[in-house]
């Protein structure tokens, strides 16, 4: 009596081992990529990879924005006739009957918002041409203009902030670098153009004749 | 016993009728096939004998012996004996020839190893840059030209991860441009791992009636667009199915072929819920001038015919650190790619706080490619 309760316990004992170990095999899998997403990542501690040798082309600054902290492209010296008091040196009513013969800034038209809401001086200051200005008045870099931007579009900028609006340049890895509002959009017509696709399959419309 | 007039072949290994001799199948020349009861019942003597007649020694061999020690006229042993031995002979005669040159020695050493590596997944690193400074070399003394090709292996720490925003993509296709030029996909058949789909808005993602071969100026009014590639996902169908395990999931999320490993049998084709994989029906060609020779050997390296392929998520970039090709082409930066591991990357901001879905999630297949809107 007592050897076969021995062996039952023996037979379950044995039982129990091979359904722990067998679950324990498939430690390295999950029931969702979520869970393994979770899992894996608790004791992240950086990778090798660095996206600095293709960022070397581009001249970028760092900004932090809240917890956000990532390279954008400097801009001022990509503006071609910058610092813009080389021209303005003067009033604009004083340019403007100066009569120098070459008109400024020709091609440039507002189709942005409409005109009760926005014109020329409500981000340019004609009394500090060198910098941008907010609603209040504020002095704004040409640099971080993404600052007079996100004054209305406040949504597309908490996106471009955490990535999800906008164009990550460089690589995946680390430092983060992206692209800044108005390296896409033209400010004065920010707007994206309808166009032709790259490229049309011809193949395929054989393959489906 | 057996009748060598008889021209045909037929089975007779569970038959107790006696099968030897005359054109119908019970055994009598004369009078009905009823008509003869006599040999219905053999000795199992007999039936042994019959049987060695009918397969002959392949009785008594296992799976081994019936496929080498098959008999067949000489015709067939020579052809099956040359084709086998084609490359082998080759490569030990231009080897051990004196006439040949170096070039065309070191070729068919390079021919021989590489016809007999084993599988990629399989391979210590030494065996993978072997086989990359084999393929290097091979297409140098083929063309003439260098190509530079990686056999870097997945990083630690890093799960790739895929998120496309449905608002921003305005279908100009240029990813798709990027993607073929990158990956070396074959011109004339114009294979292309990426597709978007023009789709009509208000009726939802409906496959059966979006256009994925639109020509026209774009965006067009009243639709929107939604592009799809190998999602890469963490329980891959196509993996399962694969009878050579010539494709699997690699450490980083990356799910590879090995195109030197694949028979070709399009198991995987017909096993992937999304249309992520291309067959080479005929031998891809991409002119000389226009092949990226920054390669990968699980990415795009050049293909042979009767392999699969499909999106790698540029494996030659993304391990360097560089995003796909098809992120950085795309010009309304509707494309998010990132280290699904980094709690501070973009994609697990995006992840963690815009409202995701992907694409038959009900399926399981556990896809690492997340569409969001704005």
């Amino acid at each position: 009596m007592n050897k076969q309760y021995n062996l039952r316990i023996l037979v379950s004992a044995v039982l129990f081992a091979l359904v722990f170990v067998s679950c324990k095999g498939h430690e390295e899998e999950y029931h969702s990529v979520m869970e393994r997403i979770e899992a894996e990542s608790e004791n992240y501690h950086g990778v090798t990879l660095s996206t600095e040798q293709y960022l070397q082309e581009l001249q970028t600054i760092e900004i932090t924005e809240g917890e956000h902290t990532f390279l954008i492209p400097e801009r001022k010296s990509q503006i071609k006739s910058f610092a813009c008091t080389e021209c303005h040196s003067k009033s604009l009513k004083e340019l403007q009957d100066s009569n120098i013969g070459k008109k400024a800034h020709w091609d440039i038209a507002i189709d942005h918002a409409n005109e009760e809401t926005m014109n020329c001086a409500t981000c340019h200051n004609t009394s500090d041409m060198d910098n941008l200005k907010s609603l209040t008045n504020k002095r704004i870099d040409f640099n971080k203009s993404y600052n007079l931007c996100s004054q209305c579009h406040t949504k597309q900028f908490k996106d471009w902030k955490g990535g999800a609006h906008g164009k990550n340049v460089g690589g995946w890895a680390p430092p983060r670098a992206a692209l800044t509002c108005v390296n896409c959009h033209n400010p004065h017509k920010p707007h994206f153009e309808s166009r032709w696709p790259a490229r049309f399959n011809t193949q395929k419309v054989k393959e489906r004749e | 016993m057996s009748d060598n007039s008889k021209k045909w072949f037929s089975l007779n290994l569970n038959s107790k009728t006696k099968q030897s001799t005359g054109s119908c199948g019970c055994g009598s020349t004369t009078g009905g096939c009823g008509s003869s009861t006599n040999d219905h019942h053999i000795s199992d003597k007999k039936f042994d004998e019959e049987v060695l007649t009918a397969i002959g020694e392949e009785k008594k061999k296992d799976g081994f012996d019936q496929v080498f020690e098959v008999k067949m006229d000489r015709r067939t042993a020579f052809k099956q004996l040359t084709a086998s031995l084609m490359i082998g002979a080759g490569a030990v005669s231009t080897s051990c020839s004196v006439i040949a040159g170096d070039e065309t020695k070191e070729k068919s050493q390079i021919d021989w190893e590489e016809q007999f590596k084993g599988n990629y997944k399989l391979m210590t690193d030494e065996e993978k840059n072997g086989t990359v400074e084999r393929l290097v070399r091979s297409y140098q003394i083929r063309t003439g030209k260098t190509v530079n090709m990686s056999s870097q292996n997945a990083e630690e720490n890093v799960l790739f991860g895929y998120a496309f925003n449905i608002s921003k993509c305005q279908g100009y296709m240029d990813c798709v441009s990027a993607c073929v030029e990158e990956n070396n996909q074959d011109r004339n058949s114009q294979m292309q791992y990426i597709r978007i789909h023009e789709m009509k808005d208000g009726n939802g993602f409906n496959f059966n009636e979006a256009d994925d071969n639109y020509y026209h100026e774009v965006p067009a009014e009243g639709h929107f667009y939604m592009g799809t590639q190998c999602f890469h996902c963490d329980n891959p169908p196509c993996v399962e199915v694969c009878p050579v395990q010539a494709t699997w999931r690699e450490d980083d999320g990356l799910v590879v072929v090995d195109y030197d490993w694949c028979v070709g049998c399009r198991y995987c084709m017909a096993a992937c819920p999304y249309d992520g994989r291309r067959f080479n029906w005929s031998k891809p060609e991409v002119p000389e001038e226009d092949v990226n020779k920054n390669q990968h050997y699980l990415g795009n390296r050049l293909r042979k015919k009767g392999v699969m392929e499909k999106c790698t998520f540029c494996v030659q970039r993304s391990r360097a650190g560089k995003n796909p090709a098809c992120v950085d082409a795309c010009p309304t930066g509707a494309r998010v790619f990132g280290n699904l591991l980094d709690p501070n990357s973009t994609i697990r901001w995006v992840l963690e706080n815009k409202k995701v879905f992907r694409l038959k999630e009900d399926l399981g297949t556990e896809p690492k490619f997340w569409y969001f809107m704005d």
